[in-house]
């Protein structure tokens, strides 16, 4: 699950990618696409610019490129049949929501020359759609934990971290409860989709006892500004909301960690919608992305890892926040179906505070 | 035989004429209050009733589930936390606003003084509120400042806090309380002021007994178009509250986008939009109960008195501001 992006940031962007995608990606090869336009909807600037014009060059088609800023937003869209999108790019939980109720086409793997590019290890793990017959995967990542090393020359490599009296007041969570709940599972050796009364009790006392304490607030929105102001000294989100945020002469002040004892995880698909009228064109979009220099570029945006395309990893030019191995310890968040109203309430009395 | 009905029509047409057009001339105003306010009402009714689907949206059978989660400790507990906010924020927000709004009113410069109430509103709302965070921010200008002068030595923490989402919802509201005020003050006598004093009032007995009253109409003007907004905020507690500054905007937005609740979301809408609402109503029945008879009607303006002059006034902030200060007249 990618950051719920930054209200403010998003602004900028969808004014940059209205700009980018205003003018018409004109060519002369792939005549046959002429006029074709590709819909696409995605999270918000999960895909740099340069890979989308690439594309459109060298197919000749217009891509059309929506944010969504949470699975929730994007399904809810979807299921209302406001819009004719060719491609969607939900986390697992939602491939299988999707797939369950009927909403997606079959991948045709005969056109995706690029599949075998594909990490076996992640394909493994995806067992929201076992054999990856509506899903191929884009990214596998994890939220993990921003320190200000200026601040916090000392400290482990553990959601312990947030424990640390000494750091009251200077620390932040994401305002995510498969996440914040998910890491104390984990933290307490737990799967980050328990459903049992007893495991979720622990988890509760971990948040409320131990963090919640020495927590400022709980921040999905901006924590990655109030990190790189200085405001915020550890912050648990995501790598390219920080990296975005840092300029690039203090990010040798930060450190980026995924906790030892590893927490939730995520693999956000590719899936086309039974309802795309350029299923083709999905595909070779699709192909597109797992083109070993392709991925390479898009993850170097990022300081992403490139966990999903093997050949990418030589290619790629950037250093990572993280690494792909990192990522053992994590597990999947798998859609916990009725279950997830015990995590809701859990959540409502942790966020209601004192 | 058409001569004679030739000549009729005129007297005819004319009396036509004073048939009740007035539903006709409002049917656009109809249509768009049907279309863009009942129907999402309805909506939103229609929705607190039913059950909630397993991935968001609502199963169409009929339901209490979602009133009968509203008795929950912590919706209360927020609840009430809701309004302690609200009121400190729409108190403060009146005691900016009363000298503001008086101030204005007396100046020899109105027109130049609104514009300045009304600039604000030329920048995005979460722009403001991040400029809020970059003045309070540990690194931010006022500790900075501080600092320079060597009153601290640490930086104070500001924002994330209570006071934080109380000071920014008093910056965000303090406009829709001065402009109402100010038009209701502007059209005061003040020579009742100067009897007041003749006949022995100290100066601030004269404020309290004779301007107040006569200002009531603005007062609860400036009162409902504070605490309703605020009431509902949900920027604001966001991005400048801290882990204890969850209010029931919040709830009703995480119902709706993480945890897939949308019928809790619309029923706790619902008592929201139903209690503000009946409150509202007894306030201003009160107000005009409590009104003194020999004020007289013209010296208690109504609050759509002043409701028009607060939409002449942001009409003026998107050009003719010198007009603004005629329309408060």
């Amino acid at each position: 699950m990618k950051a719920s992006g930054c209200a403010g940031r998003s602004i900028v962007r969808v004014a940059a990618f209205a700009l980018a995608f205003g003018v018409f990606a004109l060519s002369s090869c792939a005549q046959k696409n002429a006029g074709k336009k590709l819909y696409i909807y995605n999270w918000t600037y999960y895909t740099p610019d340069s890979v989308i014009e690439k594309f459109e060059k060298e197919y000749g088609v217009e891509v059309v490129y929506d944010f969504f800023p949470s699975n929730e937003e994007m399904y809810a869209k979807i299921k209302a049949g406001g819009s004719d999108y060719d491609i969607v790019f939900p986390s697992g939980d939602y491939v299988s929501i999707m797939i369950k109720e009927g909403m997606l086409a079959p991948i045709d793997k005969a056109k995706l020359k690029n599949f075998g590019n594909i990490d076996q290890s992640v394909l493994g793990r995806c067992d929201f759609d076992p054999g990856n017959v509506y899903s191929v995967p884009y990214y596998m990542g994890a939220a993990g934990i921003a320190v200000n090393k200026a601040k916090v020359p000392e400290f482990e490599r553990s959601w312990s971290i947030f424990g640390r009296k000494d750091l009251a007041g200077k620390m932040t969570m994401l305002d995510d409860m498969r996440e914040v709940l998910g890491d104390a599972l984990k933290y307490k050796g737990r799967s980050v989709n328990a459903t049992s009364d007893a495991d979720l009790a622990l988890a509760r006392e971990v948040v409320e006892k131990e963090w919640v304490p020495n927590l400022l607030k709980f921040d999905a929105e901006a924590f990655a500004k109030g990190f790189a102001s200085g405001e915020f000294w550890v912050v648990q989100g995501y790598a390219e909301s920080v990296y975005a945020e840092l300029e690039p002469a203090r990010r040798g002040d930060v450190e980026f960690f995924i906790p030892k004892e590893g927490g939730p995880m995520y693999i956000d698909s590719m899936v086309i919608l039974k309802g795309s009228k350029n299923k083709d064109l999905a595909h070779a979009f699709i192909d597109f992305i797992h083109r070993p220099e392709m991925y390479a570029e898009f993850v170097d945006a990022f300081g992403f890892p490139a966990t999903c395309n093997v050949p990418a990893r030589a290619l790629k030019k950037g250093p990572a926040w993280y690494t792909a191995e990192a990522l053992e310890a994590c597990e999947l968040k798998a859609d916990l179906g009725a279950a997830l109203e015990k995590y809701n309430a859990i959540w409502q009395e942790i966020r209601v505070g004192k | 035989m058409s001569q004679p009905t030739a000549l009729l029509p005129s007297c005819e047409r004319r009396t036509a004429r004073r048939r009740n057009y007035g539903p006709l001339y409002a049917a656009p105003q109809t249509l768009w209050l049907l279309v863009f306010f009942a129907a999402p009402l309805g909506i939103i009714v229609a929705y607190s009733f039913m059950r909630k689907g397993l991935y968001g949206g609502v199963t169409r059978e009929f339901s209490l589930d979602a009133y009968r989660a509203l008795a929950n400790s912590s919706l209360l507990q927020v609840a009430v936390r809701t309004l302690l906010v609200s009121l400190t924020a729409t108190a403060l927000t009146l005691l900016v606003a009363l000298p503001s709004g008086y101030a204005i009113a007396r100046s020899r410069n109105q027109a130049m003084r609104l514009f300045l109430v009304i600039v604000p509103f030329w920048t995005n709302f979460l722009v403001r509120i991040y400029a809020w965070i970059a003045i309070l921010g540990n690194e931010g200008f006022l500790n900075d400042a501080l600092r320079a002068l060597g009153i601290v030595a640490d930086p104070v923490q500001f924002l994330y806090n209570q006071w934080a989402v109380v000071l920014v919802l008093v910056y965000m509201y303090l406009p829709y309380a001065i402009l109402p005020l100010f038009s209701t003050i502007d059209k005061f006598d003040f020579t009742l002021l100067e009897a007041a004093r003749d006949l022995g009032a100290t100066k601030l007995a004269a404020l309290r007994r004779v301007l107040l009253p006569n200002i009531k109409g603005g007062l609860v003007t400036a009162v409902l178009f504070t605490f309703i907004p605020i009431f509902g905020a949900y920027a604001v507690p966001l991005l400048v509250g801290g882990k204890d500054s969850y209010m029931l905007g919040n709830i009703i937005a995480d119902q709706v986008t993480k945890t897939r609740n949308w019928p809790l979301a619309s029923a706790i809408s619902m008592t929201v939009t139903a209690l503000t609402g009946l409150a509202a109503l007894v306030f201003l029945y009160r107000m005009r109960e409590h009104a003194e008879p020999s004020l007289g009607e013209e010296l208690l303006p109504e609050p759509h008195a002043a409701l028009a002059t607060f939409s002449d006034a942001s009409h003026g902030a998107s050009g003719s501001f010198t007009g603004l200060a005629g329309g408060a007249r």
